[in-house]
């Protein structure tokens, strides 16, 4: 297992500062939270971290290699975006096995693994359906199967379950805490929803303005919040978000 | 070892397709600009024929203008919002002016209302088709078929809802028109007014057939060059000719539509009125029987022995016109086209992709370097060719047919394809750059096969626009890479009425052959996601 290390990492856009300094560590196998409003730089954060952005200064190691200016596909990480981005004129199969076919080492074993995956998010029956044909759901389902296929050690979700419904994203985010027990994977996720964030993470980094302003445990975070900032956006809402629910005595 | 990241930007495609552009668009201009500097101004602009063309271009575009989109606009509203049947019949029929030359539609005007004109003699008609209203007439029918297809976009897809809402809130039906429809209508309808003004006022085909004494700028610049050889009084047409065109762009270009693309509108609910169908019934009767009698006419000066009094079958005319060289000349011509369907289509797609897929300033200045050949008229566009490719290799050849139709067409197709890789998801390239997919495989894997249908369409757009122009191939042709098109001209000259007409039907039915071929081809692609589709729902 490989750990992430993040160091001083800093990005200016034409000028702005959308991260600022920022350092952390992710242990292996773990569940992290980016937690923030839009525009505080988290995914910014998430792009820098595959690749597919360069930052200002800083640098990124992976088990104390330098990856900082490595290509995307070459840093044992995985991406599911929130619209998906599924090649909607291929088959579920075709989606996940496609790049693992493009590969020598994984050639001649892709159908075998990517029906693996595709069971293992439970789309089997659908495996010759094309992405119009499927909900919401079952679509980034795809996606994550299509990440997992080639066995990263990191995935990084940006904003997975922003559009989906309530229903689905309940089911999903269960089935994403089964798959990273079976698998073992580190999962890096970025949301804006308080409860979300709470439910799933091992840890938790609230973000806001380019800044990091706490990353710690949910229990921690509840217990000792570090600002002001932490205190209303992230405990205040989540607050209100569960009082709701006790009103009625549901909880 | 860990590779550093490539550089994503494409840099090097775009260096490629900037120095296309740069030498078969931008140095032919300017090319033609220097000429400007030979010319003495002061003796053109102050001669009185040329004031004369002017005044007649204006004049006669003007009222073409104006009858052209009004008729397009009542045709666009009967086929929108009446619940006529037969649509598909009518709208084919409609467009089928653009299928061939403009030069076409002023002969069809000489048959039949020329001085020995079928209708001349037939009503005993005594004015002269030849002149201003010959040439209004030739003109609205040469762009009406444009016209009204992009009426009927705007009409397509204005939003019902204002008016459900109008209709709830009491508001009377003239207030409707007024408050609603026309404000929706105004941008987009200022834009079909220049470019209906443009396609009109650069073209030459139609008042070289039925313009007689009235000269306009383009059948002057046209006499000025093909016949007097003087490159700079042409070049100066040229740049007057550029002004309407480049308005038209300008306009457009600031005022772009800016509402977003997802917003889904709801479409009118079609009520059943029998006095605006049998309104609409007879007008489109009327506009169609106009558009086909003509080529009806060309079919029987074709096909019989002396069109209308004999009309016993013959294959005389037609084998007549192919020993005065015509099957060469449609050779060239098919050639031409499909080579500039092919590399054109290729063309536009990697510039759209670049432009629609890949970020930073230099895809906006490629995008607007694409969509520039909008304001270069045809005739200008092939009179900056004779002046800047004269004497180069490609000069007399193939070649530069190819090369100035390509540039010529290309901002349509360009934009039909930068549209539709617009829509397709934008964290495409990042996925496939995750996952270790190079860019050439998720583009002919996953990129092309999402285009399909659109990229049928450019090539389609680019073939018959390649078999109709006379524009600026007739600048740039010889008498052995002349494509069939400028034939028609030719044989008008000498007087041989059926080999012109046969020549416009001859690319009329190439025309029709390839639009069906293209419908059939996207017909079958998206049965073949349909039908699948079907498939899986029945499981």
């Amino acid at each position: 297992m490989e750990s992430l290390s993040v160091q001083n990492i800093t990005k200016e856009f034409d000028g702005n500062l959308a991260l600022d300094n920022v350092s952390f560590q992710v242990n292996p196998g773990e569940f992290l939270s980016i937690l923030g409003p839009s525009g505080c730089g988290k995914t910014t954060m998430l792009r820098i971290l595959i690749g597919l952005l360069e930052p200002t200064s800083g640098s990124i190691l992976m088990d104390n290699k330098d990856i900082t200016h490595a290509p995307p596909d070459k840093r044992g990480m995985g991406i599911v975006f929130q619209n998906y981005a599924l090649f909607e004129n291929m088959t579920v199969l075709r989606n996940v096995e496609y790049a693992l076919k493009l590969k020598k080492e994984t050639k001649a074993t892709a159908r075998e693994t990517a029906l693996k995956m595709i069971e293992l998010v439970g789309l089997s029956e659908h495996v010759s359906k094309k992405p119009s044909q499927l909900s919401g759901g079952q679509m980034q389902r795809v996606a994550i199967a299509r990440t997992l296929a080639l066995s990263p050690d990191i995935i990084l979700f940006d904003e997975p379950m922003s559009a989906l419904d309530v229903a689905t994203r309940l089911a999903l985010r269960r089935e994403l805490k089964k798959i990273q027990a079976a698998m073992g994977t580190t999962m890096i996720y970025i949301t804006h929803d308080q409860e979300e964030a709470f439910a799933m993470s091992d840890r938790i980094m609230v973000m806001n303005a380019a800044t990091i302003h706490q990353l710690d445990t949910p229990e921690e975070i509840l217990r000792n919040p570090a600002d002001d900032y932490v205190q209303e956006f992230v405990i205040g809402n989540l607050a209100e978000k569960t009082a709701s629910l006790l009103k009625y005595n549901i909880v | 070892m860990i590779v550093t990241v490539k550089r994503r930007n494409c840099n090097f495609t775009k260096i490629i397709l900037a120095l296309f552009f740069l030498v078969s668009v931008v140095l032919p201009l300017i090319c033609m600009f220097a000429n400007l500097f030979t010319a003495d101004l002061d003796k053109i602009f102050g001669n009185k024929s040329f004031f004369e063309a002017t005044l007649h271009s204006l004049q006669v575009s003007a009222v073409s203008t104006v009858i052209s989109i009004s008729l397009a606009f009542l045709l666009a509203w009967c086929m929108t919002r009446t619940k006529v049947k037969l649509k598909g019949f009518f709208s084919a029929v409609i467009i089928l002016p653009m299928l061939i030359p403009s030069i076409s539609h002023g002969m069809g005007l000489v048959i039949l209302f020329g001085q020995n004109g079928q209708l001349t003699k037939l009503l005993g008609l005594n004015w002269s088709i030849y002149g201003f209203w010959g040439i209004v007439a030739g003109s609205v029918m040469y762009s009406l078929p444009v016209a009204y297809l992009m009426i009927s976009d705007i009409l397509q897809y204005e939003d019902s809802t204002p008016y459900e809402a109008a209709s709830v809130l009491g508001i009377p039906r003239k207030n409707r028109f007024l408050s609603i429809t026309l404000p929706y209508m105004r941008k987009p309808m200022i834009s079909v007014l220049f470019a209906t003004f443009t396609l009109i006022v650069t073209d030459y085909g139609v008042p070289v057939m039925v313009g007689g004494k009235y000269n306009t700028l383009p059948m002057m610049m046209y006499n000025e060059v093909i016949g007097r050889l003087d490159f700079s009084k042409g070049s100066v047409i040229g740049m007057v000719l550029l002004v309407p065109a480049v308005v038209a762009f300008v306009f457009d270009f600031v005022s772009k539509d800016t509402r977003s693309s997802g917003f889904v509108n709801k479409p009118f609910a079609l009520k059943k009125s029998v006095g605006r169908e049998i309104f609409a019934y007879s007008f489109l009767a009327v506009v169609s029987i106009s558009i086909l009698y003509p080529i009806i006419t060309f079919a029987g000066l074709t096909f019989n022995k002396n069109y209308p009094s004999d009309l016993t079958f013959t294959m005389d005319n037609i084998l007549s016109t192919l020993n005065k060289g015509a099957g060469g000349y449609l050779l060239n011509s098919i050639m031409i086209a499909l080579a500039v369907s092919l590399v054109g289509t290729a063309l536009a797609f990697a510039c759209a992709y670049l432009t629609a897929r890949v970020r930073g300033l230099s895809s906006k200045v490629l995008h607007l370097i694409s969509i520039l050949s909008l304001a270069v008229p045809g005739i200008v566009l092939g009179l900056s060719y004779v002046l800047f490719f004269k004497g180069s290799f490609i000069y007399g050849t193939l070649i530069i047919l190819i090369l100035v139709n390509i540039v010529h067409f290309f901002a349509s197709p360009y934009l039909m394809i930068y549209n539709s890789l617009g829509k397709l998801n934008m964290n495409l390239e990042d996925v496939g750059l995750t996952l270790g997919i190079r860019r050439g495989r998720l583009i002919r894997d996953v990129i092309i096969p999402q285009s399909v249908q659109t990229l049928v369409e450019m090539f389609t757009y680019f073939f018959v626009n390649s078999m109709i122009t006379i524009s600026a191939v007739s600048f740039v042709a010889t008498t052995l890479t002349k494509p069939l098109s400028l034939m028609i001209t030719q044989f008008q000259q000498q007087m041989l009425l059926e080999a012109s007409a046969f020549v416009s039907l001859l690319i009329l039915v190439v025309n029709i052959i390839m639009k069906t071929v293209s419908y059939i081809v996207r017909y079958c692609i998206s049965r073949k996601g349909m039908k699948r589709y079907a498939h899986e729902k029945t499981i």
